[in-house]
């Protein structure tokens, strides 16, 4: 084999190895969510969790601490959420709770929860109540930040000031003051993560698509568990030779309602013939379409004020015009709105963002947590055979 | 001899009348307004824009037996029936192709809806409504605390700021600016700032008089009323507070349960139970609360809505719109966050004497297991009942009945 030839086989190897072993990383990093914080603790500094996508991430980051997102765990078992919230809560919150009581997360130096749906609230209010009357149960310091999002010059001065309030409170937590210069490199931080992860979510949208959207789905929750500084990294290698990732191929469907913190039902429609090449949740797509202006507690307030439009928070024609142009953009050919059992907020959307969309849609709904009936993974499959020979 | 009090007939008949009338006032061209109850529904009063509360004329539908022709109807046009219901049912009423066959001879067309943006759904409800020709939506934010002040029933009197949280009222104040300016600027009527301290200072005047109410059925042994007379007696007149009619009616209630407790006179002839209901009105089976009276002699003596008529409304000192904002920016804490919640209904079951707790468990997000826990933790037998409160498709009336008796026979009646 000629030299050169050799040489180029060498280079391609190498860049194959480059993107896939990083998007290896990051797959396996969503799978172990707490592998990065192990590490992270060993090195003595503090580990926080955090619920949902209105934390805004930026102040854990510019405290020291490693914010990991906590997610729950599908056919895990929810039974002590249960008890505490009860069968009428979103039951990836009943399950986020049984697992902080079960100690799946580890000793976490603090929980910080948004009010990003009313699940959220109520585990907040749980775990508040918890430590109050029953001391033994061991549970962190747990701090409710208060994003709100109606498009309200008020709110925002509301959500500044709720801002400041975590961050004062991270400072006791941590032993350490946030000064403005930490903050600032956060902010550049977050912002340039929020920019790769959507030139990577762009991946799955191309002819042919070098991302699945269970693959978009793993990335995005790695970095959610990892330092930022580590998943720009990686991202970065991902995203520098796309071309050597196999091709990916599907029925182009766009996936609204519930929110996704593991990839099993992602898997099970593109087993069944799908390709998700995008989503209008917080797991997803819109957790990284918005920057912050400026990185001050102003620009964090606008930032999480105004990121969305999400299920539980948005009002109906924000959401289907959302949904509409997403769809749009992302050139699908379908929409499918999955909504998990408790999670009503979807279910009040879907007559409009099917009207709006002007695509077939369907809607699967009261879903069991982390997985699809036989009849709904039918009906969504089914899309595919209206789709016909559309690819 | 009917043991029904003539004020709370009186307070349903003026309610009647006033429906009637404002029929007339819609299809004069009026203003209207459908608003959720936690919502500042004395801007409304001062302004003379007639409003009827969105959760009130969902226990008047329920208790007509039409919940399900109006879920139907929202399942019809895509909308689940099985989610907010309590909210969702006067939207559905909307869809009614017979609305003359409504009870009341049906709800008028808004002009207004008015809600906060709680849970995850409800506010949806009201974007549906934002749809409708006519009809605007005005969203109002809806805050949390992080941290929660003990015993908040003895701040929100006159240490409101305080109980609330100053973030959480400069917020609201400026949702209720916004409200105020929306509604000059749509209606055309007047916010008058001496008529808005009028409309705040009946309303605590009313409030005084169901605090009064409270205290006297807690004390008093037998109980002198029936829940099925005390919710009227007190929510007909709290749908219209801030005016002359509604503080005069809570005061004819208060006199007449006064004189019932002078006479010893008790609405079940062998009381041997007091029992404490949490929880909404069980409105599609407003015979329930009575039926144990017959049965084993168990008297309910609580329900939430004279209770929070009594601890939750007062608000004195400070700027009005503060103050007004202060009732209703914790409203929903005070009866579904622990441990606002929790503590408050401990403190009111041992101020009532009770001997067990009849605890209504919706599915819904707001859970129960705390308020249990506590109450339990206060040694009061407590049982869970599961069930909506409007959709009766969620628990079977027998059976219901059933649970509650055995729960009688096998745990109040062994303590007491």
């Amino acid at each position: 084999m000629p030299a050169a030839t050799t040489a180029t086989s060498a280079r391609t190897a190498s860049r194959e190895s480059t993107a896939s072993s990083a998007l290896a990383q990051l797959t396996a990093h969503a799978a172990d969510r707490m592998a990065a914080a192990g590490e992270w603790r060993a090195e003595g500094r503090p580990v926080i969790g955090y619920v949902g996508a209105d934390v805004p991430v930026e102040l854990l980051t510019a405290a020291g601490a490693l914010p990991v997102r906590l997610a729950g765990s599908p056919g895990a078992g929810t039974a002590t959420g249960d008890r505490y919230l009860g069968h009428g809560v979103d039951p990836a919150a009943r399950s986020v709770l049984t697992r902080l009581l079960d100690g799946d997360y580890g000793d976490l130096d603090g929980l910080v929860v948004s009010r990003d749906c009313e699940a959220s609230a109520r585990l907040f209010y749980a775990v508040r109540e918890l430590r109050r009357v029953e001391p033994a149960v061991r549970l962190p310091p747990a701090h409710l930040v208060d994003v709100l999002h109606l498009p309200h010059r008020s709110t925002t001065r509301y959500v500044r000031a709720k801002v400041a309030q975590m961050r004062a409170t991270l400072e006791t937590w941590t032993g350490r003051t946030i000064a403005d210069a930490d903050l600032a490199a956060a902010v550049e931080a977050h912002d340039r993560l929020r920019q790769l992860l959507g030139e990577v979510a762009e991946l799955r949208r191309e002819r042919p698509a070098r991302l699945t959207g269970t693959a978009v789905l793993a990335i995005v929750a790695a970095t959610t568990t990892l330092p930022v500084r580590r998943s720009i990294e990686l991202l970065e290698r991902l995203h520098a030779h796309p071309d050597t990732l196999p091709e990916a191929d599907g029925a182009r469907v766009f996936l609204t309602g519930s929110g996704h913190d593991t990839t099993d039902v992602y898997a099970a429609l593109e087993d069944a013939g799908l390709l998700v090449v995008g989503e209008d949740h917080d797991w997803g797509d819109l957790l990284f379409h918005r920057r912050v202006r400026e990185p001050t507690e102003l620009g964090l307030a606008e930032r999480y004020q105004y990121n969305g439009p999400s299920a539980p928070r948005a009002s109906i024609r924000r959401r289907a015009a959302h949904t509409a142009d997403a769809a749009r953009a992302c050139r699908a050919d379908a929409l499918l709105s999955y909504v998990r059992d408790h999670d009503d907020g979807p279910l009040w959307d879907f007559p409009a963002q099917r009207a709006a969309a002007d695509l077939p849609a369907v809607l699967v709904d009261r879903q069991p947590y982390g997985s699809l009936t036989a009849e709904a993974l039918a009906s969504a499959a089914g899309l595919t055979n209206q789709l016909g020979g559309i690819r | 001899m009917s043991d029904r009090l003539s004020s709370a007939e009186a307070a349903l008949a003026y309610q009647r009348q006033w429906f009637a009338d404002l029929h007339g006032a819609v299809a004069d061209g009026a203003p209207f307004a459908l608003v959720n109850a936690d919502t500042p529904h004395e801007i409304l009063r001062t302004m003379g824009i007639p409003y009827v509360v969105n959760q009130w004329w969902a226990s008047i539908v329920t208790a007509k037996g039409r919940t399900q022709d109006y879920l139907g109807l929202l399942r019809e046009r895509g909308y689940p029936d099985h989610s907010e219901q309590y909210s969702s049912i006067a939207l559905g009423s909307l869809f009614d192709p017979d609305p003359g066959s409504a009870p009341w001879g049906g709800l008028p067309r808004p002009s207004l809806v008015l809600a906060e943006t709680t849970g995850d759904a409800s506010r949806k409800v009201f974007d549906v409504w934002d749809e409708e020709p006519g009809t605007t939506f005005y969203p109002l934010e809806s805050a949390a605390r992080d941290d929660v002040p003990p015993r908040w029933w003895e701040l929100m009197p006159r240490r409101w700021e305080e109980a609330v949280g100053s973030d959480r009222l400069d917020l609201m104040v400026e949702e209720l600016v916004g409200l105020i300016r929306f509604l000059e600027a749509t209606t055309g009527r007047e916010f008058l700032e001496t008529r808005f301290r009028e409309v705040m200072a009946l309303a605590n005047e009313q409030q005084e008089w169901n605090r009064r109410t409270r205290d006297l059925i807690a004390r008093a042994r037998p109980c002198p009323l029936s829940v099925t007379d005390s919710i009227p007696g007190v929510m007909v007149p709290q749908w219209h507070r801030g005016t002359t009619w509604a503080r005069d009616a809570a005061r004819a209630f208060h006199d007449e349960v006064a004189a019932r407790v002078a006479e010893g006179t008790g609405v079940c002839p062998d009381e041997r139970y007091r029992l404490m209901w949490v929880g909404r009105g069980l409105w599609f089976d407003l015979d329930f609360y009575r039926r144990f009276q017959r049965t084993h002699g168990a008297v309910f003596v609580w329900s939430m809505y004279l209770a929070i008529a009594a601890d939750g409304y007062l608000r004195y000192g400070g700027d009005p719109l503060r103050a007004l904002a202060a009732r209703f920016a914790a409203f929903s804490d005070q009866l579904y966050t622990p441990p606002w919640s929790a503590e408050w209904y401990v403190k009111e079951a041992r101020h009532h004497g009770v001997d067990g707790v009849v605890h209504l468990v919706s599915d819904d997000a707001r859970g129960g297991y705390f308020t249990t826990r506590a109450l339990r933790a206060a040694g009061i037998p407590v049982l869970e009942l599961r069930a909506d409160n409007v959709d009766a498709r969620s628990a079977d009336k027998d059976a219901l009945t059933r649970t509650v008796g055995d729960w009688l026979d096998n745990e109040v009646a062994p303590r007491t």
